[in-house]
């Protein structure tokens, strides 16, 4: 007997066609490869170029990645019902730790990018990449974009391990592409196994103060409160030359002091004479191919945005519906370079759209109970302990 | 106009910064405005009240104070009274909980508060509730009288709407000051009640206190905890822990942590005739106060083997959630909230395994397992497992785990399973078995979470029976 109700329509109806029923116009990896990488490379695309390649993502992911067709079916979302890439399910991202979505099989990725593992007991989520092109095309285009300016490369200090220390961190990766693809030949990784190498940081910053070369400063938020920390215990600051700028992400995350953003960005540019102009925010996830950024954080929270080939609904989970601009709701990200797995990742951060873009508001998460009753994280906590 | 909040005797309210809380959850745009205190206000309240107590409650015998509190009550029953419409106005802006169930909940609440009620509440603690006012031969020998203590801090929490009136009235009936301190999510209910008391017996408005500030805030917390001879406080562990790691060891500290409950459904209660009957009850249980009470029920194990089998138990109970919602419209959710309600779902269908349904728009979910050991907290908010078990019997055991968390079963069995199950489910922590449909409307005088509201509260001073053998020898009249 069917689990059914009259009104019920979480679980909408299911659809008995079989996934391949409309037409066959599912594609092979390499062809969905070649999609995305054009899409990538394109200039002025439109709605429906974007919605063209959501869907045939979504009939690649529908058909090859069962987990996600599960889901998808759950839903009543299937190729033949989802006619807009606003209709793709976003999959929760807690989804990316129980499940082994891939649409390839997952012994043979080039790749896999875990989450630091922070909830769920320790259960870090999952993103299996075949290849690497489509994720360092994403980057690379972006990077270029909306990081460099007008530089072609520029002098670089990565405070955060390299892949070798770190091979299923996306950071690290994104990063050490940054390096070497953004970088002058002595750029350098300034942390290894044993933490951050302050000796080479401050060689570094004195050098370009002294030959007057522009240069970046890339890594995890907490990372660089870590070397604030050390600048202002031995009590030294830097200027920078003009062109210079600094990428921070990721937020403290427990693993520093926590800084107001505007307190961050201001010892920023008083220790390293960095405007906060050139203070670029990067907003990225494991659970997807991209990322996105700001253009400086002036004033905070500032309004971010991703390429064209990655867009955002400020949605309620519930519905999954989109809420208007100006109001806070949950960030829903389709990403289509993300093609192994899914495009569309339902986040558990809380955001507002606005300007094309949105601002990031924390997380929505850790609410406590407003009666006696107790929470799901209280329980599991108080259970434990018992 | 905005509300006041509080209720500070021996303040001038014209000396106090007042802050304005803003309550726009159910699109009402309501604005509150408290008065921020601090430590040294906290002393001078302390000793104003402690000085009032001691010259006019502390002597008033304890029908008196009886009779007082159920004319409060009768005001508050009566839905043309000015305070009454205050609250059936105020509280679902406050609270964001249906107008209507509101209502009816109130009403069936106060209820518990009437004379006839509040003598259960004294018979219940004090075999004879005149040790309260005079001394009273105890059954060992001598005699005893019982001392409330002279100010008893009660800090808050949560939106449960009237929840301060337990503790309030527990502390009244044992002659004690009172200082409150309400949480910011709902201010108004203790206020409103201090102000009707001291309508009804002016010389109480000097005897409690009802004070705010930010959760947490040290400087008038401590302060308060300081002055206090007794501290209740209600919250999640963690804000528990802090209190009490800052209360003198010589103060007695009663602590009502967040709690669990959950419901049982035997086979005799899931035939054709009866189930409907029993998910409505459930489906009640489920709705009140959107499962925010400690007493709310947060997993349904239902028992195979009666004709109808647990998965169609569970779609009527989805029915008659549907229902409910049409009727008494869950509150609007906010984004962490709504939030928390999709990761329940989610979790429910990944983790699991379960079957969820729900409506479109989330007002309600219900999820169904077997073969599963089924504890878990729901999302609150009309979000409720159903778990199939081939006999109740085997769910004690299961809850004995959670043992420290564990409050009200709701409970749909024969008359011969009631007191054995019972026994077990006691046994595994659960401190009140009740019908399903009224889970969260605990009877007068109930122990709450297994306590005594009363006698927790005083002191009893004893004179010890061989004292009288003594007196007797010396007075004027010995031989």
């Amino acid at each position: 007997m069917e689990f059914s109700h009259p009104l019920n329509s979480f679980s909408a109806p299911r659809d008995p066609s079989p996934s391949l029923s409309v037409k066959d116009e599912s594609m092979d990896q390499e062809d969905i490869i070649a999609t995305v990488l054009d899409f990538i490379e394109m200039e002025g695309t439109d709605d429906a170029a974007f919605n063209n390649v959501a869907l045939k993502l979504f009939a690649y992911q529908f058909k090859n990645n069962e987990p996600f067709m599960k889901f998808a079916r759950k839903r009543g979302k299937t190729p033949r019902t989802v006619k807009s890439w606003k209709d793709i399910p976003a999959v929760p991202i807690n989804a990316f730790k129980t499940m082994n979505l891939s649409c390839s099989p997952i012994e043979e990725a080039e790749a896999i990018f875990m989450t630091s593992g922070t909830t769920l007991g320790g259960v870090r989520g999952k993103s299996y990449h075949p290849v690497l092109d489509i994720y360092d095309a994403s980057m690379r285009r972006n990077f270029r974009d909306r990081f460099m300016g007008r530089y072609e490369r520029i002098k670089m200090g990565i405070v955060f391990p390299p892949p070798s220390l770190m091979p299923n961190s996306s950071l690290a990766h994104y990063l050490d592409l940054a390096v070497r693809d953004f970088g002058i030949n002595n750029s350098r990784h300034l942390m290894s196994a044993s933490g951050i190498e302050f000796t080479h940081l401050f060689e570094d910053l004195a050098e370009a103060e002294q030959t007057n070369q522009p240069y970046a400063l890339l890594g995890a938020s907490f990372s660089l409160v870590h070397v604030l920390d050390e600048m202002a215990r031995i009590g030294h600051t830097v200027v920078l030359p003009s062109g210079s700028r600094i990428l921070d992400t990721g937020g403290f995350k427990g693993q520093s002091r926590e800084l107001q953003q505007d307190e961050f960005y201001n010892c920023l540019e008083t220790a390293f004479g960095v405007p906060r102009s050139h203070c670029i925010n990067m907003y990225g996830m494991t659970e997807l191919s991209s990322q996105f950024y700001d253009d400086g954080n002036i004033s905070c929270p500032s309004v971010k945005s991703g390429p064209h080939w990655l867009r955002t609904r400020v949605v309620n989970p519930l519905t999954g519906e989109s809420i208007p601009d100006s109001q806070t709701g949950i960030l829903a990200h389709t990403d289509l370079a993300h093609f192994n797995i899914c495009t569309t990742i339902l986040t558990e951060d809380a955001g507002v759209a606005i300007d094309n873009g949105f601002q990031l508001i924390g997380r929505a998460a850790g609410i406590e109970a407003q009666g006696c009753s107790m929470a799901v994280d209280e329980f599991l906590k108080a259970a434990s302990g018992t | 106009m905005n509300e006041r909040a509080c209720h500070l005797p021996g303040l001038d309210p014209t000396t106090l910064d007042w802050e304005t809380l803003l309550f726009d959850k159910s699109g009402w745009d309501l604005k509150i405005d408290v008065p921020v205190i601090t430590g040294p206000d906290v002393q001078s309240l302390a000793e104003h009240i402690r000085r009032h107590t001691r010259q006019t409650l502390a002597t008033y015998p304890v029908r008196r104070i009886v009779e007082i509190i159920d004319k409060a009550i009768a005001r508050l029953l009566d839905r043309d009274d000015p305070y009454r419409r205050r609250m059936e106005e105020v509280l679902p802006a406050i609270t964001g909980y249906d107008r209507e169930m509101l209502r009816l909940g109130l009403t069936q609440y106060l209820k518990s508060f009437r004379k006839p009620e509040l003598q259960r509440f004294l018979a219940e603690d004090f075999p004879n509730p005149a040790i309260l006012d005079q001394f009273q031969p105890l059954a060992k020998g001598g005699h005893g009288l019982a001392f409330g203590p002279e100010i008893c801090a009660h800090i808050w929490a949560g939106n449960v709407p009237g929840l301060p009136l337990w503790s309030l009235v527990s502390g009244l009936l044992v002659k004690s000051g009172t200082i409150g301190k309400v949480p910011s999510a709902e201010p108004m209910f203790a206020t409103w009640f201090a102000k009707l008391l001291s309508e009804i017996e002016p010389e109480l408005a000097d005897c409690i206190a009802i004070a705010w500030w930010k959760g947490g805030e040290e400087d008038a917390e401590n302060e308060l905890l300081a002055e206090a001879d007794i501290a209740l406080a209600y919250g999640g562990n963690e804000a528990l822990s802090a209190i009490q790691s800052r209360i003198p060891i010589t103060t007695r500290f009663l602590a009502h942590g967040h709690k669990v409950s959950f419901s049982l459904i035997g086979r005799e209660a899931m035939d054709a005739e009866k189930c409907a009957v029993t998910a409505r009850l459930v489906a009640y249980d489920v709705a009140r106060y959107d499962q925010h009470g400690c007493f709310s029920p947060h997993v349904i194990f239902a028992e195979t083997g009666g004709t109808v089998a647990p998965r169609q138990f569970a779609q009527f109970l989805a029915h008659e959630l549907a229902t409910l919602e049409r009727k008494f419209p869950r509150q609007p959710l906010s984004i962490p909230e709504a939030s928390s309600v999709a990761d329940w779902r989610n979790a429910e269908e990944l983790v699991a395994g379960a079957e969820v349904v729900g409506d479109t728009d989330g007002a309600w979910s219900v999820s169904y397992l077997e073969n599963e050991d089924g504890f878990r907290p729901s999302a609150l908010n009309r979000t409720i497992r159903v778990v199939a078990v081939d006999d109740l019997a085997s769910v004690p055991i299961r809850a004995a785990r959670y043992k420290r968390l564990l409050q009200t079963v709701g409970i749909a069995v024969s008359p011969q399973r009631l007191l054995s199950l019972s026994q077990d489910l006691g046994a595994a922590g659960v401190t009140r078995i009740a019908a399903v449909g009224d889970m969260t409307a605990p009877e007068a005088g109930w122990h709450h979470d297994g306590r005594f509201n009363l006698s927790d509260l005083v002191r009893i001073v004893e004179i010890d029976g061989r004292a009288f053998a003594a007196a007797d020898r010396l007075a004027p009249y010995a031989d």
